[in-house]
């Protein structure tokens, strides 16, 4: 299949303007600028095929909002390639923007005074979709997002939540192959991301459409992505499926076991000590954490040696994993 | 596009339609400068009159001010910085619409608006007072016309080109300000140019103050004579529609290139 995105060794430096704190910074700063250069994106490299939801992983400031924005148009790389929809995305002009979604979750297109509707009106114009097209496909949205009762209120009186399902429907309805999202959940309630999160896949697959996220929650991530890009002070550190990550990085697996036996044979926290590091332990639950290639071993060990009531394998808190995969990229730029 | 147009118009006047009390005093701030002006030189000029402009004069040319001024004048430079620095300019890079065409949408909905007022306000006047009314020239009207929409259409550039200066500075708006005030007097909104200083009205002609203003209000009212005269300035406002347009092509273009697509 070929990519529906393809970016080939993407760069993008910022100028930025240093000054030094107090009056005197401020003074030297305007007669003789300073600027210091910060790479954003440092030669990324990818594909993805149509039909992929892919999520950009990394902290505040990694460069996944930045790259998401050079595959939108809207930021001009400084070095590099990058084909979007088969269009390079800073001169695709209107034939690529018809062909792709762009939704910031902190920053609104709906014209705050007015009900939704009236944006939907404007983008119906903007974009030129038919009134049967219009009709048809508002009426999906509004169904799927069970948007019903909000279209004629002002969207200064709605919800975040109601407005950031009414920017989905505004940016959707040209009906464009490629969704570009922008922490579409940022400060939504659990409801509120749950059902945006259950639209994005309902709505890809009605309509195959390809998804790119980026995203704090790790939620939307293990929900939605099919795969994710984990970027880190502009490099891309992974890019593959989220159980893969988890295995590469995650060293050791945790063993919780619900113990059995009365009060008179209680297994001890020494006696659990050694089958591996004991990370928790309140009687009759326990948690265990061993190396990843002795866990079913240890197990075995477990059910042979101990009264087990019951026993699962896991990988550690996704969070956690991330976490050291972020750490350990640190480590190795310094 | 008149489908586009016809629906970003619709919004702005919708949204205008929230804003009731605001359009009032928008539109009294228009008015307010003039009269004040008129006050002044009705004052100046006595029973007599100064530089040739007797009372009636300067009645008629500061209704046409107030007329002309509505119909060219441009906010874009404070939308503009605002969109640039609080990344408000991303989703309308997004859409296959330039983002110019919302400025210029919005200033046809504000201009038709506030300018009909104005109209109808001068048509009202010019019942009681004599002084205010126009002689019926048709010709002279249409080519007034003419000049102010290229008027109109310069400011507008003047305006959209200054607020995309906020690519690289924060001050945009300070630099919109500076040429308003210096606009103040040499596009004639304050006195008509033929009252100032030889030297600086001389400035205002040569660079593009009295086109933007002073040479349509000055058609409107007969002020402007000869074929010559008329062919010259509409020569002028077009060599300067073209320098602007030429700047905001420029600014447009390596700006994008700069821009840093602000917020998350």
């Amino acid at each position: 299949m070929s990519s529906i995105v393809t970016a080939e060794r993407l760069s993008k430096t910022f100028q930025v303007k240093v000054r030094d704190p107090g009056l005197r910074g401020a003074l030297r700063a305007l007669f003789r600028p300073h600027y210091r250069d910060v790479l954003a994106v440092r030669d990324v490299t990818f594909g993805i095929d149509p039909g992929e939801i892919v999520a950009f992983l990394g902290p505040n400031g990694a460069g996944k909002t930045t790259t998401l924005k050079m595959l939108a148009g809207l930021l001009y790389p400084t070095s590099g390639r990058v084909e979007v929809a088969g269009f390079i995305p800073w001169t695709g002009g209107p034939a690529f923007k018809r062909r792709i979604a762009l939704v910031l979750g902190n920053r609104q297109q709906l014209v705050w005074d007015l009900p939704p509707e009236e944006t939907f009106l404007l983008n119906r114009a903007i974009y030129d979709v038919g009134d049967r097209d219009y009709r048809e496909r508002l009426a999906e949205l509004v169904a799927l997002l069970e948007l019903g009762d909000v279209l004629q209120k002002p969207v200064r009186q709605l919800s975040l939540g109601e407005r950031m399902k009414c920017e989905l429907v505004a940016s959707l309805l040209h009906r464009p192959p490629l969704l570009f999202l922008d922490e579409p959940t940022l400060g939504l309630d659990v409801t509120a991301q749950d059902a945006i999160r259950r639209f994005l896949i309902e709505y890809r697959e009605r309509h195959g459409a390809t998804v790119l996220l980026t995203s704090h929650y790790m939620q939307d991530v293990t929900a939605l992505a099919s795969r994710v890009l984990m970027i880190n002070r502009g490099r891309l550190l992974y890019d593959g499926a989220l159980e893969a990550l988890v295995a590469r990085i995650a060293r050791t697996k945790r063993i919780e076991l619900v113990l059995g036996g009365g009060d008179g044979n209680r297994v001890t926290a020494e006696a659990l000590a050694a089958f591996g590091e004991v990370k928790s332990f309140h009687f009759p639950n326990a948690v265990l954490e061993v190396r990843r290639e002795d866990a079913p071993a240890t197990s075995a060990r477990l059910l042979a040696a101990l009264p087990v009531a019951d026993l699962s394998i896991e990988d550690p808190p996704i969070e956690e994993v991330i976490r050291l995969a972020f750490a350990r990229s640190g480590e190795e730029d310094e | 596009m008149i489908r586009r147009y016809a629906a970003l118009i619709r919004n702005a006047w919708l949204v205008d339609l929230q804003y009731r009390a605001s359009i009032v005093l928008w539109l009294l701030w228009g008015v307010t400068e003039p009269a004040i002006a008129l006050g002044i030189w009705w004052a100046i000029a006595g029973d007599g009159s100064v530089a040739g402009y007797a009372r009636a004069d300067f009645a008629r040319y500061f209704f046409a001010v107030m007329l002309i001024n509505q119909l060219t004048i441009a906010w874009d430079s404070w939308y503009l910085d605002r969109w640039i620095r609080d990344g408000e300019l991303n989703f309308r890079l997004a859409r296959p619409l330039h983002p110019a065409h919302e400025a210029v949408a919005e200033n046809l909905a504000y201009k038709a608006r506030t300018a009909s007022v104005i109209l109808v306000v001068w048509l009202v006047v010019a019942v009681a007072w004599p002084a205010v009314r126009l002689p019926f020239a048709p010709g002279r009207w249409a080519i007034t016309a003419v000049a102010a929409v290229l008027a109109a259409a310069m400011r507008f550039f003047i305006s959209f080109t200054t607020g995309l200066l906020a690519f690289w500075t924060t001050r945009a708006t300070a630099v919109m300000e500076l040429h308003a005030g210096v606009s103040l007097f040499l596009a004639g909104r304050i006195a008509p140019l033929a009252l100032l200083p030889p030297a600086v009205a001389g400035i205002a002609g040569v660079l593009w103050f009295r086109s933007m203003l002073a040479f349509p209000v000055d058609l409107l009212t007969g002020a402007v004579h000869g074929t010559d005269g008329v062919l010259r300035g509409l020569a002028g406002q077009i060599v300067w529609l073209a320098v602007w347009v030429g700047a905001y092509r420029l600014a447009w273009l390596r700006g994008l290139r700069r821009y840093g697509a602000v917020g998350g």
